[in-house]
């Protein structure tokens, strides 16, 4: 039994586990067998992005393929990074321990802007050149996707292509041109990203000039090669009952946040509410049969062996096949032993009853997202709920012995007055005043009720791209004044970190010129920025000094005519619905949703989905 | 309802799984077998099983035992080959029988025998008899209560070193394990470091060979 570096390694930081691949299902291959090698990066911990349904798809999909192999590569915690610097260690990939330097492919998903650090960091660790611009012929190709690809100027000059849309197809596309690509003899990298460039959702960057006005906006966004087009338009999955999906995940020895089976159940959101991207971003809403999900349930459980199985949508309630496959699933499951938890309903008749029939419902916590104090800012952001519907669910809950109950909030939003402040306190006000209406012998003994608020963020491709971000000093009053309103000791209040949200905020509507500062920042140590342990808000600060940029400007409110960063980007919803919903908002009218009424938002492009049901 | 005992090995590639990480990881291979495992009684359901001896992060093993109840009855061969297909490599299930009659009794459990391969600051062979002559051998001793001295002499039942390349030895030894008093083979180490003159270990790993019981 020889001492190997490995163990001094990893006997010398905390979860090791995290580092080790090894896993049931991992997929193994030899790597002298494949033509392409493929490096998946996720980036943030083991644990985040082992939760991730994104990652298994596209891991599968690839590893389909006998000529490819997929591996999994995570950001090393700070422990580990320091022990593989200090022992001049590149970053490696799970499955072989190979250095990823040395693979074709190295792609990152973008999930959230605070991992943009993470993202250069691991470069740097990998030991590829950090741009685009630096690589070359040996090195692999760096490529991104997710939602923030969408708007990836802050970040664009690190990829050499980024995917708009849904991965399925493009994983497969960019693998075979590569293919080819690889057996020309005078092969250069221009040539792979100009071939990539005529396929549909492949944006190069490299390949469109950015121009500015003096008042610092983007003044136009050019092609300046003849295989770039003007506009790059997301991808779907048009048939997403048959969309490629894994019968087999990996099942981590650790735990990891959503360890357990989970069930794609549609993709994309009726709802439009006017805030959110992803409501935006992922349309068309395009459902999987019940009959398909059952199947896929039956098969993931036994091949995992884990215990417990989620669905997993932006709103659980708007499947219109729910009674059937929650029916399917309660069978399933109480034979079993198998747990089964119901993210994102709605409350109402139907999900109390089937709550009842889920076996070890811990009748702790329930979340609600009124997301604003007032009605009328409601409906400004589209926010379909009502207090009638808040205080009906709750007194439902209270009479079935809830105890917990999480109301969240926005703060800084468009149109936000002092009076849709104080209205947050009102509402958890009332609540309580449900919980002591309902009758001592059916309500629990004790009541929690926890408002959260998190600063509102504007985000692109959003009827709020537009808005002004509220300055971290605004937000600070407003969370005073929420916490001085809310008098009741039954009700607790937790607000989101200013800092964050602030540097959220500059990355999500910011343009080509930020990616200076992320890799100065970089430089001067900030990665882990959703980890408050890890996160330098000077260092940041400091960062967009030194590279002479002001993060305020990307706060500010834009001019409906000015170009955006992204203009240049299709995600299918028109930049005019978006005008429409805006202007809607600020005239506090609500748009019905999909299934209500069309508000002919564009996204009937793609040709499927809810649009034609 | 039938109880069983699973005699199974951990190799390289799992040594780094943590006790609890590993009950959950059997739980979720004896699913995939489709074993039907038996479940505690009462509000909360969990599957009855239980290891002998809990191993720690970064130790391998030849010899590890654990009891599980399973419905029905069912041949030992049959649990031990289907468990095997649901493991990844590292695990092994070597033999598993039938328990009923508590044929081997885990509170008998009383010592174990390591392996330790350890790299040392100088080379040295260390004189453990000298070590072992020693009337008292008082370190400090970690323990749930917290951390005290202890007098380890007692629970050292051989202890053997043997050098096996430059600035690398090799120890065998056999020490108390189990409920009443456990032993770990860091603690041994510890002591050493203490009591022998110049032996200061760099790295080691462990690996157990065997759990005895009386």
């Amino acid at each position: 039994m020889p001492l190997s570096k490995r163990d001094k390694l990893l006997m010398s930081v905390e979860k090791p586990t995290r580092y080790t691949g090894g896993e049931w299902n991992m997929c193994v291959k030899d790597p002298k067998t494949v033509d392409v090698r493929f490096a998946f990066c996720f980036p943030d911990l083991y644990e985040i992005g082992m939760s991730h349904l994104g990652l298994k798809i596209l891991y599968y999909v690839l590893n389909l393929r006998e000529d490819t192999y997929c591996e999994r590569v995570f950001a090393p915690w700070v422990d580990m990074e320091s022990e593989m610097r200090r022992r001049s260690m590149k970053l490696f990939a799970l499955e072989s321990g190979d250095e990823i330097r040395s693979f074709d492919m190295v792609a990152f998903t973008l999930q959230y802007e605070l991992s943009y650090s993470n993202v250069v960091n691991m470069l740097d660790l990998a030991g590829i050149p950090l741009t685009s611009a630096e690589r070359g012929i040996d090195d692999p190709f760096v490529c991104s996707g997710g939602p923030c690809a969408y708007n990836v100027e802050p970040i664009a000059d690190i990829f050499d292509f980024v995917m708009m849309g849904e991965g399925e197809d493009m994983m497969n596309e960019i693998v075979e041109v590569y293919k080819e690509w690889k057996k020309n003899p005078n092969r250069t990298r221009r040539g792979y990203l100009e071939e990539l460039a005529k396929i549909e959702g492949m944006y190069v960057p490299s390949f469109y000039d950015v121009e500015y006005n003096a008042d610092n906006t983007v003044r136009s966004v050019t092609p300046n090669n003849p295989n770039a087009k003007p506009r790059i338009k997301k991808r779907i999955m048009a048939d997403f009952d048959k969309a490629p999906t894994p019968d087999k995940i990996i099942v981590p020895y650790g735990e990891v946040v959503h360890d357990r089976v989970m069930l794609e159940i549609f993709r994309g959101c009726i709802r439009g509410c006017r805030f959110c991207q992803a409501g935006y971003i992922y349309r068309p809403v395009r459902e999987r049969s019940a009959d398909t999900l059952t199947c896929l349930a039956d098969r993931l459980l036994s091949s995992s062996g884990y215990d417990e199985i989620s669905l997993s949508s932006l709103s659980s309630s708007d499947y219109r096949e729910l009674p059937k496959l929650t029916d399917n699933l309660l069978a399933m499951t109480e034979e079993k032993k198998i747990g089964l938890s119901l993210p994102s309903l709605r409350i109402d008749n139907f999900s109390m009853e089937l709550m009842k029939k889920v076996q070890k419902v811990r009748k702790s916590g329930i979340t609600f997202a009124p997301e604003a104090g007032t009605q009328r800012l409601r409906d400004v952001i589209n926010k379909n709920i009502t207090e009638e519907n808040i205080i009906n669910s709750t007194d439902m809950l209270f009479k079935g012995g809830w105890t917990n109950v999480k109301l969240y909030f926005m703060i800084g939003l468009p149109t936000e007055t002092e009076e849709d402040i104080c209205g947050i306190a009102d509402l958890a006000q009332k609540v309580l005043g449900v919980y002591f209406a309902a009758p001592k012998e059916e309500r629990a003994k004790s009541i929690n009720i926890t408002v959260s608020t998190s600063s509102f963020i504007p985000k692109p491709f959003t009827a709020f791209q537009w808005v002004g971000q509220n300055s971290r000093e605004e937000i600070i009053e407003k969370q005073k004044m929420l916490k001085s309103a809310i008098t009741s000791k039954r009700i607790r209040y937790s607000w989101h970190d200013n800092k964050t949200s602030y540097l959220e905020g500059v990355f999500a509507r910011g343009d080509r010129r930020l990616c200076r500062a992320v890799i100065q920042a970089v430089k001067n140590g900030c990665r882990f920025d959703s980890w408050n342990d890890c996160f330098d808000f000077d260092g940041w600060l400091r960062s967009f000094e030194e590279c002479g940029i002001d993060p305020d400007f990307y706060l500010r409110e834009r001019d409906l005519d000015e170009t955006l960063p992204w203009d240049h980007i299709d995600v299918g919803v028109k930049k005019e619905f978006f005008k429409r919903e805006y202007a809607r908002a600020m005239r506090e009218e609500t748009t019905p949703n999909c299934r209500e009424k069309c508000a002919g938002c564009g996204a009937n492009c793609f040709g499927v989905g809810v649009c034609y049901e | 309802m039938s109880n069983y005992v699973l005699k199974y090995s951990r190799g390289e590639e799992v040594k780094y799984i943590s006790h609890l990480d590993f009950v959950r990881f059997i739980q979720r291979a004896v699913r995939r077998a489709e074993l039907p495992m038996s479940f505690s009684k009462g509000f909360n359901p969990h599957p009855l099983m239980a290891v002998a001896l809990p191993l720690s992060v970064g130790v391998t093993s030849d010899c590890e035992y654990m009891r599980i109840a399973f419905e029905g009855s069912m041949s030992g061969e049959y649990i031990r080959d289907e468990l095997n297909k649901s493991m990844p490599s590292g695990f092994k299930v070597l033999e598993v029988w039938q328990n009923d009659n508590g044929e081997l009794d885990f509170s008998r459990l009383n010592r174990a025998r390591y392996t330790v391969t350890a790299e040392l600051e100088g080379a040295m062979l260390p004189d453990v008899e000298k070590f072992l002559a020693e009337d008292k051998i008082i370190i400090m001793k970690k323990s749930k209560s917290g951390e005290k001295e202890a007098d380890i002499k007692p629970h050292i039942f051989s202890l053997a070193a043997e050098e096996t390349e430059d600035k690398c030895i090799k120890l065998t030894m056999c020490v108390s394990a189990g409920n009443s008093y456990n032993l770990k083979p860091d603690t041994v180490i510890a002591a050493m470091e203490k009591y022998i003159d110049g032996f200061k270990t760099v790295f080691y790993t462990v690996h157990r060979n065997e759990i005895l019981f009386d």
